[in-house]
């Protein structure tokens, strides 16, 4: 198993926000997680990153427990992919990119030239080696997500984690980031990110998880994990999962909601 | 395909080193200058000759342009050029650690926390050592002040830290017009307010040389560290992602920026705009990059206040004080760079 979550517990303070999460997730495999705003999702998250320290429970990466790594080892094993964002000052992407290297050097070093290589390596891997030179600020949203994931590949983690990718994007850049999630895993990265669709994980998951108040109520291959009942528990929503063909013969998986 | 990026990557990082080139041969010819002009005008050749003669050459020139040389044009020299290089880092580190273009270390009340320590030990008749302590811990714990007040309010963190300093600052100043008040009027009042306004008409050698040690310290961690302004200048969960711990740089940075700003206060005084209007310049000049941003910022800061100091001293018959000249330059320039946020 690349990443093993076992009854993982914490939050802010004295109160747990997440309770007891075990879930896994293999090399080249996705997992969705899936639940309301408020369900823990992004809590799970800061937890699994170490950036918040779980009460208690355990996460093993590689076999290796999180808890004794050290940032550096950390974030050369697991990568995390913010929504995109516009940072203050106008770096070039290159610039961005090559942020990812920074637990490769000394906190007194820069950048060298086999950094530089690798940061052109991972914009070729996802196609926008063109954007290279290009102000990072000035770019569209879309792009913008593409760069930072671009920087998780430069930071040669195995395990990506993605917030709400896609949650700021229109329509045919949301379709483009299914395409590169799916890449990815096919490159053997195992991705972990958090979604509000549940249509989602039919396209590019293999496994899905259902959170709600800090819970989860439902984990596994996707077409098991999500069924009607557990929609309906977790959005309060009366849902129909439907199988369909589409023109090309593939089968598809759609959510319809049956609100009036 | 990526070569040509690649090419034109190098070509990117070729013009930014030509353009420090360029910037470093301004500095130097700008130093030159300044030897030259003043009250007292000095020829090139007697500027020259003076250098020899205080290095222990016996040449044909006045022993009254030796003095001026090395004791009034020299630490002036000096301290404009160690002033406006720390406000100019110490204001893009804060820039970039509070991911906040408007902030500098007059606008966070550095420099009024500093003035106040500074005019606490003068008031007391302290030495000019202690004054610089006083003036380290005055100017922490005002960005100290600034910056966690500003995290505990409703308002953007970009406007609130600008009001909370503006406010840190008002408490300051109010302090140090009450020591003013119950000072010595022909005395340290008149020592207080003749360094307040910002002037560097008053330095000498011992001012410079007590000055420079705790600048050189605060600059080198800043220069040796600088890559690392880049990571800080994301969000701490995105930092941290990335393998650094970005609470303990800030905390360092924040020292480091906060004893540059301190020591330049204690130099010369409230000299307000340069660590705001630098940094920006040295932006458009040579991009984000803090591996570029730092030496260009102190290049930049470093002659850009030799010539105001310059413009101070023979503008007029008598002569202004610098923060007023460059207060003058950087008001309006502060209200160019909102009206340019809005876009």
């Amino acid at each position: 198993m690349l990443l093993e979550i076992k009854k993982l517990s914490g939050g802010y303070g004295e109160k747990d926000i997440c309770k007891n999460l075990t879930c896994s997730l293999d090399a080249g495999e996705v997992l969705c997680v899936l639940g309301p705003n408020g369900c823990g999702k992004t809590t799970f998250f800061r937890l699994l990153l170490g950036s918040l320290i779980h009460t208690s429970g355990d996460v093993y990466i590689d076999g290796v427990p999180a808890s004794t790594l050290s940032r550096k080892e950390m974030s050369q094993l697991i990568a995390y992919i913010p929504q995109s964002h516009t940072p203050t000052f106008s770096y070039t992407v290159l610039e961005v990119v090559l942020m990812g290297r920074a637990s490769y050097f000394s906190a007194f070093s820069a950048p060298k030239q086999q950094d530089v290589q690798r940061a052109f390596e991972a914009l070729e891997k996802l196609n926008i080696e063109h954007l290279a030179n290009r102000n990072y600020t000035a770019l569209s949203g879309g792009q913008r997500q593409m760069v930072l994931i671009a920087r998780a590949v430069c930071q040669d983690a195995k395990v990506l984690v993605m917030d709400e990718p896609g949650a700021s994007l229109d329509y045919s850049n949301q379709l483009l980031l299914m395409d590169t999630i799916v890449e990815l895993s096919k490159l053997g990265y195992g991705i972990i990110l958090s979604t509000h669709s549940p249509e989602f994980p039919f396209s590019v998951g293999h496994k899905a998880m259902l959170m709600k108040d800090g819970r989860i109520l439902s984990f596994g291959e996707t077409e098991q994990a999500i069924t009607s009942q557990v929609l309906r528990e977790v959005f309060g929503v009366e849902m129909d999962i439907i199988s369909v063909k589409d023109r090309y013969g593939r089968d598809r998986t759609l959510c319809l909601p049956l609100h009036a | 395909m990526q070569e040509s990026y690649k090419l034109e990557h190098k070509q990117l990082s070729a013009r930014y080193r030509r353009r420090m080139a360029i910037l470093l041969a301004i500095t130097i010819i700008v130093i030159l200058i300044s030897f030259w002009i003043g009250y007292y005008p000095l020829s090139p050749s007697q500027v020259w000759k003076a250098f020899l003669t205080g290095l222990g050459h016996t040449t044909d020139v006045e022993s009254q342009a030796v003095t001026i040389f090395w004791k009034i044009r020299l630490p002036r020299i000096l301290s404009a050029m160690l002033i406006g290089s720390t406000l100019s880092v110490s204001g893009s580190v804060y820039q970039g650690m509070f991911q906040n273009p408007l902030v500098s270390p007059d606008i966070l009340g550095v420099s009024a926390g500093a003035s106040l320590g500074a005019a606490c030990s003068i008031f007391f008749g302290f030495p000019y050592w202690s004054t610089q302590i006083f003036a380290f811990i005055g100017g922490l714990t005002a960005v100290l002040l600034s910056y966690l007040i500003s995290r505990n309010t409703v308002h953007s963190q970009t406007l609130s830290l600008v009001l909370t300093g503006t406010m840190i600052t008002a408490l300051c100043n109010s302090v140090v017009t009450m020591i003013k008040y119950l000072s010595d009027p022909n005395d340290v009042l008149q020592q207080i307010t003749f360094w307040l306004m910002g002037s560097l008409t008053k330095v000498n050698m011992e001012g410079v040389l007590w000055s420079a040690p705790p600048m050189l310290i605060g600059m080198v961690v800043i220069i040796l560290l600088r890559w690392r302004l880049n990571l800080l200048s994301l969000n701490d969960e995105e930092a941290q992602s990335l393998g650094m711990n970005p609470r303990r740089f800030r905390l360092l940075f924040i020292m480091a920026s906060t004893l540059l700003s301190a020591s330049a206060v204690c130099l010369g005084g409230l000299i307000g705009w340069v660590g705001l209007m630098i940094p920006h310049m040295a932006r458009a000049i040579f991009g984000s990059d803090y591996r570029r941003l730092i030496p260009g910022c102190i290049l930049l800061g470093g002659s850009f206040l030799l010539i105001m100091d310059n413009i101070a001293r023979s503008l007029l018959t008598l002569e202004l004080p610098i923060g007023v000249v460059t207060s003058f330059l950087g008001a309006p320039f502060f209200v160019a760079l909102i009206l340019k946020r809005r876009k």
